[in-house]
């Protein structure tokens, strides 16, 4: 039992008084001892997560926040979820990290915000009531913001105060409601299927209702949700690539991670069914949806585009929780996993070419394949992955996406999100295919003599395959995974 | 033992240490520092002792007439207010000494800095409504020269705008007290000591009173629209605006309107009535006006009286909910607020101090070199914000809790108000911190070489307020409990 | 009778006979004769009010019978001993505050002429508060008239004359206006004695007789009185006459010589008028009006004067509002409030004009604030003494103009139809009086650099330091211990209103 108390402690403390001391100590000016240290660290993390997969359900208090509210911490299903996702995209951005930033300024800056915030993220994945939520979100946002910011030229510099100023209103939106939560529920502790006291809402459904819905739009701002989804494609364009990932693969996740523990560890999820909340939460994760692809079609940028596809996304997970049934909620879950890697992949791709050609745009990328084939080849799945295609992942995730909105009740929407999803696959496929064909079969104005190949570091390459391959595998042997996930959905539902 | 008489002591031996320095002056600097640091400490060590072991009753120091006498008294409130004040003093003094070897006339200076110290625990102990107005005009009266200190052409502007708002306001506020007299409500008694029943003159002309009170009193607490002069009097030496306009003056303000909300006319009386929508109105007003001028204004100083303002009002919000709730929330918020404001104001200071710069674009990239000054200012920002684990977070969750029990219309909007100045908050702090820590394009070692922490004089203080605000952040229970018998009438 | 019972009567002569004396010695001796009987003056008048106060009635003094223009009564009281005995204190004190520099660049013959019209100014003052006979009361109002002119004038600057001159025409317009009423009364009453002209109008007044005319009276008398204490719009000589007087006479002018008017129109509602009719006539509403007005103008044009003198002399004028603002609500505690303004105002003026001069004097001389510029670090005692007189001013807890405030705000209450209003400007008020004294203090306690012409650090002598210091003293004495006079002044008013023993 200590044990498991002990690791969640570990896990959120062990990686931000790193972070803190690659700040401090003067030895973390060599990059050796740096990257050693940060190797350490992030593997550590790994195992705990590993670890904790087995861990039967455990809390621990650390203080107090206010007189009865605790700063709680438990590991559920759930956590265990998210921080074996956290701690598997670390690892790999941080290797390729050590490469990568072998072109940026300030790289032990770079490490330290990056170790401190894993720990943060890991605090958001374990909280275990909404205050607690609430202190790690805004932490983590705080924390993130000098990744972002990192090479300091003018725009990234804006973009980061974009970014920090959006998560810090859309926190504090869900402030709001959490403060009213907190006075109608019967424990201050998630618990799954949620712990509302019906008595003490009275006849004040409307507030009740509004108050819900201030969380998920304010959570729904790192999710990036339509209206407030404006902050990632400025951030992700200025960002590191391996920054990108984890933002757009980890940290916009937790803002669906906090949806959820809103959603189906507090509230409960029937309070919410045929309300006008579930109805504006799909229509805006549909907007976003629609959005977001039509957005990436047209972006010539090849990190904002995929921001852009992010967005879009993302909003597949918020539609398939909003619906409400079990299908829905197993895709949704899956597509957490399963865009974290995709989007990992893509990203880390995009940094790559970066960092060996200072190729940013879209059409740029002619022959690039011929360069750099295992890269890219690792980009073709994931690409096959994010569009949908079978034996990939995405497709198992999207399934259960049509299933669950098919499933649903909701008349108009039932029909209406199947085709969204569609919709959205074939722009997907717009967007996605044209690189990789490009890639490959650049035309006859290319030069292809002169072709050699840059793959030279296996520590940007590795993480990529490794990514790239996960997209396929989770696709053909999702098995244990849907069957950890039904656990959950089981519990909430 | 531990009689009434010791708030004699508490009270005097402020006044007339500082009165002695104005005949005393001392040649070295050395000596004047022990000596009024001296005062200092003992004042706050015979302020904690009366904390822990309370006198009961009160100590009658003049019978002006009849009905009217100078009275003092420690209950619950008075204990919280002294405690703060008399916690905060010592460690400011010391940071004073530092940053007045820069502006001189020390001496001077620190004659008024002492005898404020022992006016503010005046107004902490006062047990009547008079009383308290006594030491209300003390207090304008012996901070005025501080204010007016560099003696040039805008101090005396600041100190004139000082004179009018403060007197005005007290001017209104006593009118108001006269009024409470013929009806009883002049003692300090958790409840209201108006007697309902005899009460002669119409509920409505009682309620002007109290809209009188409110607004005259409130003057120093900086609310709508008597708030202006709040910024000009940043002019002030920097030790000035933080400890007395951050701490001493402007939370005597919103003291003085708990007294009179709760212990003379009585949250009972109030609640409900137009009055209370007036004055929750004007509260409500002041936290977004505040916030908006603050993100507005490039002035760091008047920035963060800005945010003071806005602050200032979250404790009226909390008052003027009229409720047990209401009041353990800004009880909670004039605290911690005191001690997150004098923080931000002393880091402003030491920054200050240090490169004499004073406005926001002129401060980037010095988080590389004070990196303890900008950490510390971090901290502090984060607290004001309402992040967790900060104890900033823990007045505004009560007063949001409060709020939300209460759930009317405009308590509700108060809730919001409260969450988008937190946002307006984080834009005008972080607008300083970020570009200190990351400037665009890089640093400026060149222009940076002089740039570096402050001694120890600045330091430790720095340092205490934070682990205070830390240590509040995640353990408040104690002093929730202690609150929470003040406002259930206990103590 | 009691030996005591003659010492009023003494304390006249005693006066009167300093001011003949004066005329003939010289300067250096007629001051010290004059310093010296007024020093007497002090003692007998605290004699007689600690023994008025013990017996606790009123009684007569006479005088012989009719013919002589000294009257033939005195009436002596717990609240007229009580008031002599102040004056005399704050004549006293203003003297010597003001002894080495009254007339100083005149020559000895100007001198003499200075302390015969002190004298005669303190033996008017005492006749007209001690006096029984409404013509006794005429005659010695034009003395006081003359002398207060005699003062300003023998200071024989231009400003003086033409201030003199100013208020000459004034005063002698109300001294007409009072000698008017007091025909008319005399014409319907047949009586000049107070006790009989009051038992006389009494029937009259409820025979229904001549119930026109003596609302006129009133009114005449009223108007008369206000006209020469300074009531607005009768205001317009004070700035210059006080500002243009010798510090003694400045202090005097405001603190006693306006103020004996006012305590002789209190003593004539009492004992000629009645209360009662008093209280029911209209004449009450006027005066609460201009009251207020005068509060508020008084402040508003002290607030743009840049010469110290003539804003001290505006607060006069609005503090004389104050004290008719009192009166004007119609009810005793009004009465009570605006006596206690009498004697606060009197100690707090006193000291405010006596320091004034003492800045000015360590400032070459001048009046403008430009130039007093860090005065009080030249003149610690006059600062010290300013800041005081300026926080009782404001209304300042522990301060005797604080009790004032308080005083007409709990006056007030009783009335409800006032209340608000006379609250609002009475905080109006305070604000304004706190905006020009502050500035003033502000101005003198500027640091000047050194190399700016230091003048003639004149410091003060002794006198002067222990004047500020006794009016200081007595300020804090009325701020804090105000309770015993507020009881003296009560009691002095209820017997003002009954039958004295013979």
């Amino acid at each position: 039992m200590f044990m498991y108390k002990g690791m969640i402690v570990l896990s959120i403390f062990v990686p931000t008084i790193a972070g803190i001391g690659v700040f401090g100590l003067k030895s973390m000016e060599k990059a050796a001892i740096r990257n050693v240290v940060v190797t350490i660290v992030l593997v550590l993390n790994g195992c705990f997560s590993i670890l904790m997969l087995n861990a039967p359900f455990d809390a621990c208090i650390l203080f107090y926040l206010t007189k009865e509210i605790p700063a709680l911490f438990q590991v559920d299903r759930l956590s265990k979820l998210f921080g074996a996702i956290t701690a598997a995209l670390w690892i790999c951005c941080g290797i390729f990290s050590f490469e990568y930033t072998k072109h940026e300024i300030d790289r032990r800056r770079y490490y330290g915000y990056l170790l401190i915030t894993l720990g943060m993220v890991n605090g958001v994945c374990f909280a275990g009531n909404l205050p607690t939520l609430y202190m790690t979100f805004e932490m983590m946002s705080v924390v993130s913001t000098p990744l972002v910011l990192h090479s300091l030229e003018e725009d990234a510099v804006k973009a980061g105060m974009k970014y920090l100023f959006y998560s810090i209103g859309g926190a504090s939106l869900a402030l709001f409601g959490i403060v009213y939560l907190s006075t109608v529920v019967t424990s201050n502790q998630f618990m799954a299927g949620g712990t509302l006291d019906m008595a003490a809402v009275g006849g004040h459904t409307n507030l009740f209702l509004a108050m819900i819905f201030l969380c998920i739009l304010g959570f729904g701002v790192k999710a990036g949700m339509f209206p407030f989804h404006g902050w990632l494609p400025t951030a992700h364009p200025v960002a590191p690539a391996p920054a990108s990932a984890l933002l757009s693969g980890v940290i916009a996740k937790a803002g669906v991670i906090a949806i959820m523990r809103v959603i189906f560890y507090t509230t409960g999820a029937e309070i919410i069914r045929g309300t006008w909340v579930q109805m504006t939460w799909i229509i805006l994760a549909v907007i976003s949806i629609f959005m977001g692809s039509m957005q990436a079609y047209r972006e010539p940028l090849f990190k904002k585009r995929l921001a852009y596809s992010t967005v879009s996304q993302i909003s597949y997970i918020l539609v398939g929780l909003a619906v409400l049934n079990q299908a829905g909620f197993l895709g949704a879950l899956l597509h957490t996993v399963f865009h974290a890697v995709i989007k990992g992949t893509s990203f880390l791709c995009a940094g790559a070419i970066m960092y060996k050609t200072n190729i940013v745009r879209v059409d740029g990328l002619n022959g690039i394949g011929k360069k750099m084939p295992v890269i890219m080849w690792s980009f073709i799945f994931s690409s096959l992955a994010i569009i949908g295609i079978p034996p990939t992942s995405g497709f198992v995730s999207k399934w259960f996406l049509a299933e669950g909105a098919l499933a649903s009740d909701l008349s108009f929407w039932s029909g209406f999100i199947p085709i969204i999803l569609l919709v959205s696959a074939l722009l997907t496929a717009g967007y996605m295919l044209p690189i990789i064909i490009h890639a490959f079969f650049p035309g006859p104005d290319y030069d292809y003599k002169g072709s050699t190949s840059l793959e030279t570091s296996g520590l940007l390459v590795v993480p990529i395959l490794v990514l790239g391959i996960t997209t396929v595998v989770l696709g053909m042997f999702p098995g244990p995974l849907i069957r950890f996930i039904s656990e959950i959905g089981q519990l909430v539902q | 033992m531990h009689s009434l008489n010791w708030l004699l002591i508490i009270i005097f031996l402020p006044l007339v240490g500082g009165l002695v320095l104005s005949v005393l002056r001392f040649k070295r600097r050395l000596y004047r520092e022990v000596f009024v640091e001296g005062v200092v400490i003992a004042t706050s060590i015979l302020t904690y002792v009366l904390l822990y072991r309370p006198p009961l009753g009160s100590l009658v120091l003049l019978q002006i007439t009849d009905t009217i006498q100078f009275a003092l008294k420690m209950d619950g409130l008075a204990r919280v207010f002294a405690g703060l004040i008399a916690g905060l003093w010592p460690f400011a003094t010391l940071f004073a000494f530092q940053y007045m070897t820069h502006e001189g006339k020390e001496n001077t200076f620190f004659v008024f800095y002492t005898m404020t110290f022992g006016v503010t625990l005046g107004v902490a102990c006062s047990a009547n409504a008079f009383t308290l107005y006594l030491f209300y005009e003390l207090l304008t009266l012996v901070t005025l020269p501080l204010v007016m200190h560099a003696m040039d052409a805008a101090s005396i502007k600041a100190g004139m705008t000082y004179i009018k708002y403060s007197i005005g306001g007290a001017a209104f506020g006593f009118v108001a007290l006269v009024f409470l007299l013929p009806n009883g409500g002049n003692e300090f008694i958790y409840g209201g000591s108006l007697p309902f029943k005899t009460l002669g003159v119409s509920k409505d002309m009682m309620l002007l009173a109290y809209i009188f009170a409110f607004f005259g009193f409130g003057v120093k607490a900086a609310v709508f629209p008597f708030q202006g002069w709040l910024p000009k009097a940043s002019v002030a030496p920097t030790p000035v605006t933080a400890l007395l306009h951050a701490v001493a003056v402007v939370k005597s303000g919103v003291f003085a309107v708990m007294r009179i909300t709760y212990y003379c006319f009585g949250a009972e009386y109030l609640r409900g009535t137009w009055a209370q929508s007036v004055v929750m109105i004007a509260a409500l007003v002041t936290i977004l006006f505040g916030s908006i001028q603050g993100v507005r204004e490039q002035h760091i100083k008047r920035r963060l009286a800005y945010s003071t303002i806005s602050n200032l009002s979250y404790i009226l919000f909390g008052v003027t909910l009229m409720t047990p709730a209401g009041l353990l929330g800004g009880i909670l918020h004039m605290v911690f607020h005191g001690v997150i404001k004098i923080t931000l104001f002393f880091c402003a200071g030491a920054i200050m101090f240090q490169t004499h710069k004073e406005y926001v674009s002129e401060i980037t990239g010095f988080g590389k070199k004070m990196p303890l000054v900008f950490g510390i200012f971090t901290i502090a920002s984060l607290s004001i914000m309402g992040v967790p684990p900060f104890n900033g977070f823990v007045s505004k969750w009560y007063l949001a809790t409060a709020a939300m029990k209460i759930g009317t219309p405009l308590a509700l909007i108060g809730i919001l108000f409260l969450l988008i100045s937190g946002l307006l908050a984080a834009i005008y702090l972080f607008n300083i911190i970020m570009p200190a820590f990351f400037p665009i394009g890089g640093f400026d070692n060149e222009g940076l070489k002089k740039v570096h922490d402050p001694n120890w004089y600045m330091l430790v203080p720095l340092l205490v307020f934070t682990i205070a605000m830390i240590g509040f952040g995640i353990k408040s229970g104690p002093l929730v409990e202690f609150v929470e018998k003040i406002v259930n009438g206990v103590i | 009778m009691e030996f005591y019972k003659n010492f009023p009567f003494f304390t006249i002569v005693l006066a009167m006979a300093a001011s003949m004396i004066s005329g003939v010695l010289k300067g250096k001796y007629a001051k010290i004769i004059t310093i010296t009987v007024s020093g007497i003056i002090v003692v007998l008048s605290g004699y007689v009010f600690m023994e008025t106060r013990a017996a606790n009635e009123s009684f007569i003094y006479l005088l012989g019978h009719s013919s002589a223009p000294w009257g033939n009564e005195l009436r002596v009281g717990v609240l007229e001993a009580f008031t002599a005995f102040s004056f005399s204190i704050i004549f006293f004190i203003s003297l010597l505050g003001g002894l080495d520099w009254n007339g100083q660049k005149g020559s000895g013959k100007k001198q003499n002429y200075m302390y015969i019209m002190f004298d005669l100014v303190l033996a008017s003052m005492l006749v007209l508060i001690y006096t029984n006979d409404m013509f006794t009361a005429y005659v010695f109002i034009e003395i006081n008239t003359i002398a207060a002119c005699g003062l300003v004038a023998s200071r024989q600057k231009g400003g003086a004359l033409v201030a003199t001159t100013k208020y000459l025409i004034m005063s002698l317009l109300g001294s007409g206006l009072f000698l008017i009423g007091l025909s008319l009364l005399y014409t319907i009453t047949g009586q000049l004695l107070m006790p009989y002209l009051k038992q006389t109008l009494m029937e009259e007044f409820f025979s229904g007789a001549y119930i026109q005319i003596i609302p006129i009276i009133i009114g005449l008398f009223t108007i008369g009185l206000t006209m020469k204490s300074g009531l607005f719009p009768f205001y317009s000589w004070i700035p210059d006459l006080y500002s243009s007087a010798s510090p003694s006479g400045s202090a005097m002018l405001s603190g006693l010589v306006s103020k004996a008017y006012i305590f002789l129109l209190i003593k004539l509602i009492y004992q000629v008028i009645g209360v009662e009719i008093w209280f029911a006539s209209r004449i009450t509403t006027i005066l609460f009006i201009f009251g207020l007005i005068a509060m508020i103008f008084g402040s508003v044009m002290a607030l743009i004067q840049k010469d110290i003198k003539r804003m001290v002399a505006y607060s006069s004028v609005a503090q004389i509002g104050y004290i008719y603002m009192g009166i004007g609500l119609a009810t005793e505690f009004g009465i009570y409030a605006a006596l206690f303004h009498v004697f606060s105002h009197g100690v707090s003026k006193a000291l405010l004009f006596i320091a004034a001069d003492g800045l000015s004097r360590s400032s070459d001389g001048s009046r403008q604030f430009d130039h007093l510029k860090g005065s009080g670090y030249r003149n610690i005692a006059a600062g010290i003494g300013f800041s005081i007189g300026s926080l009782s001013m404001i209304g300042i807890p522990l301060f005797a103009g604080f009790i004032s405030k308080l005083n007409f705000a709990e006056a007030s209450l009783q009335t409800p139809s006032k209340t608000v209003v006379t609250l609002i400007v009475l905080a109006i008020s305070t604000l304004l009086n706190a905006v020009y004294f502050l500035r003033a203090v502000i101005v003198i306690y500027t640091p000047v650099s050194n190399d700016m012409t230091r003048t003639i650090g004149w410091r003060g002598e002794v006198k002067f330091k222990v004047a500020i210091a006794a009016f200081v003293a007595l300020n804090f004495i009325l701020g804090i211990a105000s309770r015993p006079i507020m009881d003296i002044i009560a009691e002095g008013v209820s017997i003002l209103g009954t039958s004295p023993i013979v």
